[in-house]
């Protein structure tokens, strides 16, 4: 009866009451209230895009590589010509491959510039300094996942990028022939690489990378984007007070309490839904838009098989790894590979962590922070700087 | 107190119960990933040429098909034996692995006085005999494992097995 009841009624009400028994139950419209009406900062609106952009080429690299396993074929043998097949007899396989090609392009370049923004903003300071943390250790997981992924295809560039990365722990004094051995299956690059190395770019990593970008959205949600510097100066000549309405007119749940005599709300807020998810789409649509006609037009090269034993093919490093690639030039000879390849580079990847606790000064305008920014630039600058001399040595520019 | 005493009892129960689940797990798991250092390697011999077709001072290379030493047979992957024969009878059997990063150098005759291995990758630098004389490469070129033997015909046959002779 109380089925009839329910079919008698028109398909709009139907649907109305049939959303309300699963929302009675999952209780799915506060999890989207939850989710959706977060008072966000006005300012800074597009530049907080670029994390959720971040968020979406990730996205879009789980969802091409998931693609990509219809076809290709994680063996020594026949890794090759399953991506051959693909780039020669299957339009839309060459698509989708070259989407996560580019994806994996324009995924670094815009983490490096949402570590820009953050870096500049110091909107690592407390209480996100885990923020930063988890931030930096994202980044390390997908400089890898890009490298392992290089590897699979096992055409030239593939096979030597495979043998000229997994020979970098050798350098490691002890363990390092040990590590290198495990990755490789023996002294040689072979069957056992190829696996180790597809295990770990499809299963390995990416499971680190959503586990950990969960705890990144986490603490996003838990301290809010409140508090990058443009929203600290205080007009009023008691700034304790004025900070203190302001955090009484913000909306709840953030920010729920004062955390130091700093910490305030900004001036003026959006939802988050609808406006900041606008500017969020925007410019992801620009960005997914670029990789859709990108692996279109150019999409991604494959070189000609595999040959260990060619004389002639020049290895050469994925742009996003020149900097690297150009530092151990200026290393020769024995311990200093060590040092200068791995020690320093170790040492600065550590340091680009840590950040939050090198920074402590209570300043966040650029401007007041010299200390922190000139070196950071500097450093910045460098790395291009390497990258394009070894671009230049590698490419003849 | 009893109260207590049952909740400690649970909370250490569970804490043993989760890590006999974890060691049972890790225990497997940690020896496969181990594996490749107590595996014994497939090793074997294949022909390179006989030493008598080689030219005098000129490093000469050989593309010999190696079988892999690891994992599942696959067919076995070419690799570059560049053979040296100098005029005081000594034979060098180098690979054409570069100490430095294991890109692939090769023999340039217009380097150097009479000719060097250059690495194409960072510009390492060797001489004849594969030892290291320029750039960031750390040690000489590694010799392959290699023997010599007289066949009944008098020539002498250059065989190598697919292990480097020194590790790098």
């Amino acid at each position: 009866m109380a089925v009839l009841r329910f079919l008698a009624r028109p398909l709009s009400r139907r649907l109305r009451s049939g959303y309300g028994w699963v929302d009675e139950r999952a209780g799915t419209t506060s999890m989207l209230h939850k989710g959706l009406y977060e008072a966000v900062p006005k300012r800074g609106g597009w530049a907080y895009a670029l994390g959720s952009a971040t968020l979406a080429l990730i996205l879009l690299q789980l969802f091409t590589g998931i693609f990509l396993l219809l076809d290709y074929v994680p063996s020594f043998s026949q890794a090759y010509d399953s991506l051959h097949y693909l780039e020669t007899s299957d339009r839309f396989g060459a698509w989708v491959r070259g989407m996560h090609l580019w994806g994996a392009y324009v995924l670094i370049l815009v983490i490096g510039l949402h570590m820009l923004r953050t870096f500049l903003s110091a909107s690592y300071k407390r209480p996100r300094e885990l923020n930063w943390v988890s931030g930096a250790v994202l980044f390390f997981l997908t400089l890898g996942l890009a490298i392992t992924g290089a590897m699979l295809p096992m055409d030239n560039a593939g096979y030597w990028t495979a043998v000229v990365v997994t020979n970098i722990p050798h350098y490691l004094p002890f363990i390092g022939d040990g590590i290198r051995s495990l990755w490789r299956g023996s002294d040689f690059v072979g069957p056992v690489t190829l696996t180790r190395t597809f295990g770990i770019h499809i299963w390995v990593l990416p499971f680190l990378l959503f586990a950990l970008i969960g705890g990144h959205l986490m603490l996003l949600r838990r301290h809010g984007e409140f508090g990058s510097w443009v929203n600290y100066q205080t007009d009023t000549d008691d700034p304790e007070r004025e900070i203190t309405e302001r955090i009484l007119r913000a909306e709840p749940p953030y920010p729920t309490k004062r955390t130091g005599r700093r910490w305030a709300a900004p001036r003026d807020t959006v939802d988050f839904f609808p406006d900041q998810i606008f500017k969020d789409i925007v410019i992801s649509v620009v960005l997914i838009a670029v990789i859709f006609v990108m692996s279109y037009v150019a999409g991604a090269p494959l070189d000609e098989r595999a040959d260990p034993a060619t004389l002639t093919y020049v290895p050469t490093p994925e742009w996003f790894y020149l900097p690297l690639d150009q530092m151990l030039l200026l290393y020769p000879s024995g311990y200093l590979i060590l040092v200068g390849g791995l020690g320093l580079v170790g040492i600065g990847a550590l340091m680009l962590t840590l950040l939050p606790f090198l920074d402590r000064s209570h300043a966040r305008a650029p401007l007041r922070r010299p200390e922190v920014i000139i070196p950071g630039l500097f450093l910045a600058l460098v790395v291009v700087i390497l990258a394009v001399l070894g671009a230049n040595r590698l490419f003849n520019l | 107190m009893i109260r207590q005493t049952r909740r400690q009892a649970l909370i250490t129960g569970t804490a043993v119960g989760g890590a006999a689940i974890a060691l049972m797990l890790s225990i497997p798991a940690i020896g496969f990933v181990i594996s490749p250092l107590f595996q014994a390697r497939r090793n074997s011999w294949v022909r390179v040429t006989t030493l008598d077709s080689v030219p005098m001072e000129t490093p000469t290379p050989f593309r010999v098909s190696v079988p892999i030493d690891q994992g599942p047979s696959t067919d076995p992957v070419d690799r570059i034996v560049y053979v040296v024969r100098r005029r005081g009878g000594q034979v060098y059997v180098l690979s054409n692995t570069c100490s430095h990063m294991q890109c692939n150098v090769h023999w340039d005759p217009k380097l150097g006085a009479s000719g060097q291995f250059l690495c194409p990758c960072h510009g390492g630098l060797y001489d004849i005999t594969g030892l290291n004389v320029g750039g960031p490469p750390p040690s000489p070129l590694p010799p392959w494992r290699h023997r010599i033997s007289t066949l009944p015909d008098g020539s002498r046959l250059l065989e190598i097995e697919n292990q480097y002779g020194e590790r790098i």
